[in-house]
């Protein structure tokens, strides 16, 4: 044998040892797999469907809760609107003025579309005069927005009138500012 | 000049009622007739001439072993408040007085007349139990008469209102007419943070809770009788009329109807009472207490109020916005004939009827409330407060002769009364809170 023999016996001895080496290897991998992998039992479409449903009827009903709670702090929003939006008045009058009248007209609106309401129209004064001029002012004050709110459409039925004269202030100072504040009419929403 | 020409005439005057007192009255009847004198009174009363100096040392106690000692000053202290209150009487500094050389006084009119006293009151007292007995003697300084001489029996604990008679006394004899040193106020406070009702003596004494609603309590009414009351609360909510009887305490309700604004205005026979009712707007009703009717009385205009029934029934006086502010306005009731009574200023309230038919109300111009008063016709127009706060809720003594009101000129509203002319301005409360709305009975 030449030295030329030999060269390529090495070789061959190395790449087929090599050879050997990966094959048995990867055989070795592959039972490893067989073991510890239980045989894939995929879920049959039904199920799937009705998972997919589950969870659409969940973020519906998430979403209608959503819905319901916005339409809650909305209603709830337009009631406080509606209760906190008082009406003024001037001095010893009980005529509405240009700006009553246009927040009456919303209030109007608003117990057309909430028929399950009744109001309570308070009449208000400020300290001047006596408390028995006054709440007779305050009476007069509260029949003047009950009186409009029905030319609107609002049933008198739906409406009780209620005068505290000077007796219940917004704001207690004597100045012409609390004055203001305390000539008015307030609107308290009853089930 | 005027001054003291009147005021020699009531010195001759007075002079004469100390002879009337010795026995001679017969002849002089004949002479100068009763009434002459009282006018004559009434005119140094208008024009607001001298009041009467009255000198009232401590009054001696009697007691053996010198028991209630405090009442040598307490007692006399009373007097001495009502006759001030009355605007007829200067009560004088007692350290003006001049003592005899033993240290004591004596109604010897020369040492007086020194100091310029025009009557001196002296008094001895003894508590026996708990009666007190006072003996009380007035004298006229300038003839030296006596003109009071009695003794007074009542119990030590009240011993204010046996006080009150002895100055009732004083104003019978010497002014010539009864004091109103018994009578008795009803009124609204805030003391305890609520307006409650509460009652007290006419000079704010012996103060009185009635109503413990922790509402709002208004216009409390005394019934002519003094037995009964009769107020306005927010107790149950809604405003309702009560009534309280005042000896048994009890409440009942009066009136229960909705849109009731206002207190009661009792008529002078106690059977009728007049309130405002707003069924489409505010209006005059009355109730017949012994019918048990309800009638409506105005309905003209847009707001009618405050009643106040003539001292003959027959009319009332109320305030109505017809004209377009609130104007005091007379009424007819059998006629249903209405006449406009005020005609200054434009905001006029709270009219009081009195029993001399005078009617006091309130007025509000620049900024401020007063007092006025005019005759049930709107004549004779007076105005009695000024540059003194607010003076407001006029009310007439049973007698007609002084107006108690409510003012703020010393910062919270309390209790003042004046003389019927305006004079002798007195603030009578001093509670904590405000004190308004009052209502004044006869005892």
């Amino acid at each position: 044998m030449n030295k030329k023999t030999m060269t390529v016996l090495i070789a061959l001895t190395v790449v087929c040892s090599a050879l050997f080496l990966m094959t048995s290897c990867a055989h070795k991998e592959a039972v490893t797999e067989e073991v510890t992998t239980p045989p894939p039992s995929g879920p049959t479409e039904a199920e799937l469907q009705a998972a997919r449903e589950a969870e659409e009827r969940a973020e519906q009903a998430r979403r209608e809760e959503e819905e319901r709670m916005r339409q809650e702090a909305m209603v709830r929003q337009e009631m406080e609107d509606f209760e906190s939006v008082n009406i003024y008045f001037d001095f010893d009058k009980s005529e509405l003025t240009a700006e009553a009248r246009a927040v009456l007209v919303k209030k109007a609106d608003y117990l057309k579309k909430n028929s399950r309401y009744a109001v309570r129209i308070e009449g208000n004064c400020d300290e001047r005069g006596t408390n028995e001029y006054n709440l007779a002012l305050g009476d007069r004050r509260a029949n003047a927005a009950k009186d409009f709110l029905a030319s609107l459409g609002v049933s008198k039925d739906r409406m009780t009138t209620m005068s505290y004269g000077e007796e219940r202030p917004l704001d207690s100072r004597s100045n012409e500012e609390a004055w203001a504040k305390n000539r008015n009419d307030q609107f308290v929403l009853v089930k | 000049m005027l001054k003291s020409k009147l005021f020699s005439i009531h010195r001759i005057c007075r002079e004469m009622r100390a002879t009337l007192w010795l026995g001679l009255f017969l002849v002089l009847l004949f002479l100068l007739p009763s009434q002459a004198w009282c006018q004559i009174s009434i005119e140094i009363d208008r024009f607001s001439i001298k009041k009467f100096n009255i000198a009232i040392p401590d009054f001696t106690n009697l007691n053996v072993d010198e028991t209630y000692p405090e009442l040598s000053t307490a007692l006399p202290e009373v007097v001495s408040h009502d006759l001030d209150l009355s605007g007829y009487f200067t009560p004088m500094d007692k350290a003006a007085f001049l003592e005899t050389a033993d240290g004591t006084l004596s109604p010897d009119n020369r040492s007086w007349s020194a100091i310029g006293a025009d009557f001196l009151l002296m008094a001895r007292y003894s508590v026996i139990g708990r009666n007190l007995e006072v003996e009380a003697r007035l004298y006229d300084v300038f003839s030296g008469r006596q003109i009071i001489g009695r003794r007074f029996l009542g119990k030590v604990e009240i011993y204010r209102a046996l006080m009150h008679r002895i100055g009732n006394e004083i104003m019978y004899k010497v002014i010539g007419r009864n004091g109103m040193f018994l009578t008795k106020l009803a009124f609204v406070s805030t003391s305890t943070g609520h307006k409650e009702v509460y009652i007290s003596d006419y000079d704010g004494y012996n103060v009185e809770q009635v109503t413990f609603d922790e509402s709002i309590a208004l216009f409390p009414r005394w019934s002519p009788s003094g037995d009964k009351i009769t107020f306005y609360s927010l107790r149950n909510g809604d405003w309702m009329l009560f009534l309280t009887n005042h000896t048994s305490k009890k409440v009942r309700t009066l009136l229960d109807r909705k849109g009731l604004y206002s207190g009661a205005s009792w008529a002078p026979d106690g059977k009728r009472l007049a309130f405002t009712l707003s069924q489409d707007k505010p209006d005059i009703f009355i109730l017949d207490l012994t019918r048990e009717t309800v009638e409506r009385v105005t309905s003209h205009g847009g707001i009618n109020t405050s009643a106040t029934f003539s001292p003959d029934g027959k009319k009332i006086a109320f305030v109505s916005n017809r004209s377009g502010s609130p104007q005091i306005y007379v009424r007819t009731l059998e006629s249903g004939r209405e006449e406009r009574l005020t005609f200054q200023g434009n905001y006029n309230q709270s009219p009081s009827w009195s029993s001399l038919d005078r009617i006091a109300f309130s007025s509000y111009e620049k900024g401020r409330y007063n007092i006025y008063t005019m005759d049930s016709n709107g004549r004779n127009l007076k105005k009695l407060t000024e540059d003194q706060g607010d003076s407001e809720d006029p009310c007439w003594s049973p007698d007609g002769r002084y107006i108690v009101f409510s003012s703020n000129r010393r910062g919270e509203y309390h209790l003042y009364i004046m003389n019927e002319n305006g004079q002798n301005q007195r603030q009578i409360t001093f509670l904590k809170g405000a004190q308004t709305s009052p209502s004044w009975v006869a005892d």
